[in-house]
């Protein structure tokens, strides 16, 4: 029992760290491809890298309307994402499952941008609270999608774990797969998006003011500041796309500690996660960003899908 | 000999708060040093009340035979560990807000009779303590009308301001119509049980015909549905909770709306006996709309205390989501479950109340500062009352159940006890809990939205009036009373393994079953199996924590690195004019859900000679309570227009009434010769 | 195969056919209208070419290989032609809010799940699932052409509810005589064929395609 825990604790920190180095290269990987498309040659995929350590050598300007709200969110903001990687599984099922379950890592991320909104409200800029405004609107409805859609998963295998979730589903196989599935899919993908600000609910790579959602709300923080609020957002991008990945097609993961496992493991979850950002760059390349008030559309669209998910379980 | 000691305590607790309310009524006229006095009784009285509440709940219940030999049967005092379990709620809310009010009573110095507002706390106190305790229907009732009395006299103490009367009265009706409905439904249960006493009551439950006691249900249902504010009873509770001092807010917002869910609790599941399934379905379903309603509602509101008030009614609601899911699985046999579920609604019930008492607490020391509810007057509280915003920040975080505070692990439990509706096996139930499950999440994911609208508004960016501009930070008695229940929100989330299991004491006291030792493992909590799922409040805690230093440990800017300037303004000074206010911040939201706001809203241009060139351009939002017009409205109307018509018979002469008099006489001797 | 993953294939298409019918209500472009049916059209022949496999019924092929001829490529093509032809882009706004219909669509899901449950809970066929979810997307389909005004939108309508009897057909009863089903798709082709003809003349009689214009024939 103890054993298992420390393997389980070592493994949930190994992971964790891996996802945060990961991050920026996914995010690398997703511009490089957006780029393409646009038949740009595109910055190197290590960029973000670049990025991430200049940023951390600039200097940090603060408002000087700024409260104590604004100066301790970047601190919360990766220390949340931090404590959920930790109970999510990677790259095997090993995590820290017994110290949180799906809801607690939903509502670790539902912390990071509570912070967050009330940090873009802080320095009183007309930007910062047209940010925060839309966030509110667009989390509302993600945050219980998100919830659906990961429950129907919870109902399929019998347990809220996400590691026990991967491990049931990767074991048992395909016998469980029911037309839940699908339905939970599709809505846990569209409010992926949503919930990192990608086209076509914010457009990432624009600092048009009245397009932007994110932008806007780290619109007022630099240096150091910034690059821990970035660093946030690329993990919970990498840490959505794991869930994605380990939640609902957990096939390939490492569910023993033999070294051939664990070498498979590696390998499913890097192409797993490459084919999502693959999916978010031609979803981006090929989309229009919405407007605004069409958002309600699509966000409403996810959140029946989840609801039909859980029915569909319950019933069929 | 412990027992008879504690038998003791519960008189003195008694006599204390009755006498304290005695002397405070006797010499009001001394002003604030008897005000301190009383809140000094009552602040002994309610650590009394903690010690003797821990001591039921750990052993065995307390009866105080007082009896009077009425002609309604004994009159006891009894408490068992549901009972203990609210007065313990009571006591540790009543503990902050009677040192929060030594500080807080400065703000009536001189405008209202303070040492009256003592005596009225005491007696609050006391009725509160006797509805929790007794043992009689007729003796509850009493009790429950004098709670309501008492309260009522609350709300108006602040009678000279605008509006309070109205919210007054409006309460006055409302919890009139509540009782009456009540007082039906313990008349029906003592006619067929021939006895007032509620053990008779719950000796013979099982043995009511199914219609009496179903019947019995709905008018307790009713009735107490008013008190707790479930929609859509729940109209004069954004109205007078705002309206009374806020210390009072605490207290009602906090405590008095859960002796609904107390008498719930105690009467569905003992007195009426074996629960049908549709009960726990209705009771899911009005629990469903008050949670979705009540925070929407919340969304749009501009004052303060009304924004507080409203999630009131939507807690209450997650709170009937929860006991109508602990009904249904009762309904189908499967007490463990029962049990879990009723565990996560007794300790949302606690939450909240510490929580919602913190918050309204904190409303009050922002509104002493600004002399105004409309938090759209005030902003950037942030900085010259940086104690009250950490505190309120701590209550608003529980209240948007973040982990680990207590609001987030009673709504986990409450989450998990939901997903085990894979048992029950009517398609019906299912489908409703699967949505019930969706509105569940939207309340929480729109609960968060609330508060940060709340914070925001009210503590960030820019002063937005001279008064908010020269707020000062509270006095030191507020700021403990406050820091007390901040320090509670923490400890019930972080601890919440070495809670759960006393409060599952109180659960097996009611359903008879105790799921303490499947609940709680070592630090972490799970649903029944460990298998389902596990948390462990404190370690995520720790984790947080560790992250958070470490965070600032790698990351924070080196000295010299960081400067302060102005925020980014284009060019144009920004003043408090260019920021988000609370309407702005949540309109997005009300777009969406437009369909049930239905706001009226007006956009008025002032142009000038060119159509293009627009000289000012108004924009007006009014949104009415949709129950208030479309239920309240006509039906007053429809009572006004009967009173006009009955104008008729007040004659105005005293021979006519005096000769209606006698005419009702005449017809009584030949109805009843 | 084993008979398992023929389930979770039949289980799968289905949840296809019913996401696909959310999607359509959610859209309002009559090009992503036509490709979404495309798509569930595919999702339906595959549907039946399980059921083919399954049931070992052979005529089911010929179902499939007919619907997946007739709705994926001839219809669609002909949809867009008279798109193309009329010059409708979209839909204007639908009478009812499109997050207000999905809701709706949520509960009528609802509907179709309640009132199949006895069939599921009685049946033993393996397709049983399948009943609720044609039921669902019939309710959907019918709640489809009742909310929208364009006359293309409701010529996609009644092909989408046409999916739905198609697929309770084969779930509960492995297909109907062949000879039958080839007489169903000719009225669908035709159908189509006479409503996209009808379109194009609305269009031209009163310039649009709304067809609450139509009130005007009263008088």
């Amino acid at each position: 029992m103890v054993h298992d825990m420390i393997i389980s604790s070592v493994f949930a920190v190994v992971q964790a760290l891996a996802m945060l180095a990961l991050s920026p290269l996914m995010i690398g990987v997703i511009r490089k491809i957006k780029a393409w498309f646009q038949g740009r040659k595109g910055a190197s995929i290590v960029q973000p890298y670049y990025d991430m350590a200049k940023l951390f050598r600039k200097e940090t300007v603060v408002s000087d309307q700024a409260s104590w709200v604004f100066r301790v969110t970047p601190y919360v903001a990766i220390a949340s994402v931090m404590v959920a990687a930790l109970l999510v599984p990677f790259f095997t099922i090993y995590s820290l499952g017994f110290v949180g379950d799906l809801i607690v890592v939903i509502y670790l991320m539902t912390m990071f941008k509570f912070f967050m909104v009330l940090a873009g409200l802080d320095t009183g800029s007309a930007f910062g609270g047209m940010g925060s405004s839309r966030e509110l609107m667009v989390s509302s409805i993600v945050e219980p999608t998100m919830l659906l859609a990961i429950f129907t998963m919870a109902l399929i295998t019998g347990t809220t774990n996400l590691s026990s979730i991967s491990e049931t589903l990767a074991i048992s196989g395909i016998d469980l797969v029911r037309p839940a599935l699908f339905l939970a899919t599709a809505a846990f993908f569209i409010s992926l998006l949503a919930e990192n600000a990608r086209v076509p609910f914010d457009n990432p790579s624009t600092h048009l003011e009245l397009t932007m959602i994110h932008e806007a709300m780290v619109l007022e923080y630099s240096g150091r500041n910034l690059a821990l609020m970035e660093a946030a957002s690329w993990m919970k991008l990498m840490l959505y796309s794991v869930i994605l990945s380990n939640v609902f097609f957990p096939w390939g993961i490492a569910t023993d500690l033999t070294v051939l496992g664990m070498i498979g493991g590696i390998a499913a979850i890097l192409v797993k996660v490459l084919f999502v950002a693959i999916a978010i760059a031609i979803i981006e390349s090929g989309m229009a960003k919405m407007r605004l008030f069409r958002l309600p559309n699509l966000l409403t669209l996810s959140f029946t899908l989840a609801l039909l998910a859980v029915t569909s379980y319950y019933i069929l | 000999m412990i027992q008879t000691n504690f038998d003791v305590l519960f008189q003195s607790l008694i006599c204390i708060l009755f006498s304290g309310a005695l002397v405070a009524v006797l010499l009001h006229k001394l002003g604030r040093p008897i005000a301190w006095i009383s809140f000094a009784i009552a602040f002994i009285g309610s650590l009394l009340g903690i010690l003797l509440s821990i001591d039921v709940i750990l052993n065995d219940p307390i009866t105080l035979g007082w009896s009077l030999g009425t002609f309604f049967g004994e009159w006891t005092l009894y408490l068992d560990q549901l009972s203990a379990f609210f007065l313990f709620m009571v006591c540790l809310v009543m503990a902050s807000v009677s040192v929060y009010s030594f500080g807080y009573v400065g703000e009536y110095e001189g405008k209202y009779d303070t040492g009256l507002m003592g005596a009225l706390l005491n007696l609050f106190f006391l009725s509160l303590v006797l509805v929790v305790s007794s043992n009689n229907a007729i003796l509850f009732l009493i009790s429950w009308e004098s709670m309501s009395l008492v309260s009522f006299l609350l709300v108006m103490y602040e009678g000279r301001k605008e509006g309070v009367t109205n919210a007054g009265y409006l309460y006055l009706t409302m919890t009139h119509i509540g009782t009456a409905v009540m007082t039906a439904a313990f008349l029906l249960m003592a006619y067929y049980v021939g006895s007032y006493s509620f053990d008779d009551i719950s000796a013979a439950s099982g043995s009511l015909p199914s219609s009496v006691s179903s019947a019995a249900f709905l008018f307790l249902f009713i009735g107490l549905g008013t008190k707790a504010g479930m929609v859509p009873l729940h109209v004069w509770l954004p109205a007078a909770h705002p309206a009374a001092p806020s210390n009072i807010s605490a207290l009602m917002s906090g405590v008095m709306v859960k002796m609904a869910l107390f008498m719930m609790v105690r009467s569905f599941f003992e007195f009426l006996g074996p629960v049908p399934s549709w009960w726990g379905l209705l009771v899911l379903l009005m629990g469903c709309i008050s949670a979705l309603l009540g925070v929407l509602y919340a969304l749009k509101e501009t004052d303060i205390k009304s924004t507080l008030a409203y999630s009131t009614v939507e807690n209450m609601g997650i709170m009937f989501i929860g006991l109508g899911t602990a009904m249904v699985f009762q309904s189908y046999g499967l007490t463990s479950l029962s049990a879990l579920a009723l565990l996560a609604t007794l300790f949302h019930a606690l939450n909240h109340a510490i929580f919602k008492s913190l918050l309204f607490l904190g409303a009050g020391s922002v509104v002493h500062a600004t002399h105004t509810r409309n938090m759209e007057s005030m902003g950037g509280l942030a900085k010259p009352m940086p104690r009250t915003s950490v505190l309120m920040f701590v209550g608003l975080l529980s209240m948007a159940a973040i982990p680990p505070l207590g609001g987030f692990v009673s709504e986990w439990l409450l989450f998990q006890s939901l997903l085990q509706t894979t048992a029950v096996p009517d398609i019906l139930v299912k489908m409703l809990m699967s949505v019930s499950i969706a509105i569940l999440a939207l309340t929480g994911a729109l609960a968060v939205a609330m508060a940060v609208r709340l914070f925001g508004t009210t503590f960030l960016a820019r002063p937005r009036t001279e008064q908010a501009k020269n707020a000062v930070e509270s006095p030191k008695t507020m700021l403990w009373g406050m820091s007390f229940l901040a320090a509670l929100c923490i400890l019930l989330g972080v601890l919440s393994s070495w809670i759960i299991p006393y409060i599952d004491n109180v659960t097996e006291s009611v359903l008879g079953v105790s799921i303490g030792s499947s609940v709680v493992d070592g630090l972490s909590i799970s649903p029944e199996s460990n298998d389902f799922a596990t948390m462990a409040p404190l370690l995520i805690a720790l984790l947080a924590l560790i992250g958070i230093v470490m965070a600032w440990v790698l990351g924070h800017p080196k000295s010299g690195t960081e400067r302060t300037s102005g925020t980014w303004d284009c060019g144009t000074p920004l003043s408090s004019r260019n920021e988000y206010t609370g309407t702005a911040l949540s309109n997005p939201i009300v777009r969406v859900f437009g369909n049930i706001y239905r706001p009226q809203s007006e956009i008025r241009t002032e142009s000038t000679s060119s159509p293009y060139i627009r000289k000012r351009l108004f924009y007006e939002v009014h949104f009415g309570d949709v129950f208030e017009r479309r239920i309240y409205h006509p039906i007053t109307i429809l009572f006004t227009g009967i009173a006009k018509r009955m104008t008729v018979i007040q004659a105005g002469s005293i021979q006519a009434y005096l000769g209606y008099i006698f005419m009702m006489l005449v017809l009584l001797l030949v109805v009843f010769r | 195969m084993s008979s398992e993953v023929l389930t979770d294939a039949i289980n799968g298409l289905a949840a296809i056919i019913l996401l696909t019918s959310i999607v359509l209500v959610a859209s309002k472009r009559m090009r992503s209208l036509v490709r979404t049916f495309m798509i569930q059209s595919l999702a339906l022949g595959m549907f039946a070419a399980v059921v083919a496999y399954y049931t070992g019924a052979d005529h089911i092929y010929i179902v499939a290989v007919l619907t997946i001829a007739l709705k994926v490529f001839v219809i669609p093509y002909f949809l867009e032609y008279t798109i193309d032809k009329i010059h409708v882009k979209k839909e204007i706004e639908p009478l009812v809010g499109i997050p207000m219909s999905l809701l709706i669509c949520a509960g009528l899901a609802f509907v179709g799940y309640y009132v199949s449950e006895p069939i599921i809970a009685s049946g033993d066929a393996i397709t049983k699932n399948c009943f609720a979810i044609s039921l669902a997307v019939v309710l959907i389909g019918l709640f489809l052409m009742i909310s929208r005004r364009k006359a293309m939108t409701e010529v996609i309508a009644i092909l989408v509810i046409e999916n739905g009897i198609f697929l309770g057909a084969i779930s509960i009863t492995y297909g109907m005589p062949l000879i039958v089903e080839i007489g169903v798709f000719f009225d669908v082709l035709v159908a189509a064929l006479i409503m996209g003809i009808f379109a194009y003349k609305i269009n031209r009689t009163f310039e649009t395609l709304d067809t609450t214009f139509m009130r005007r024939l009263r008088d």
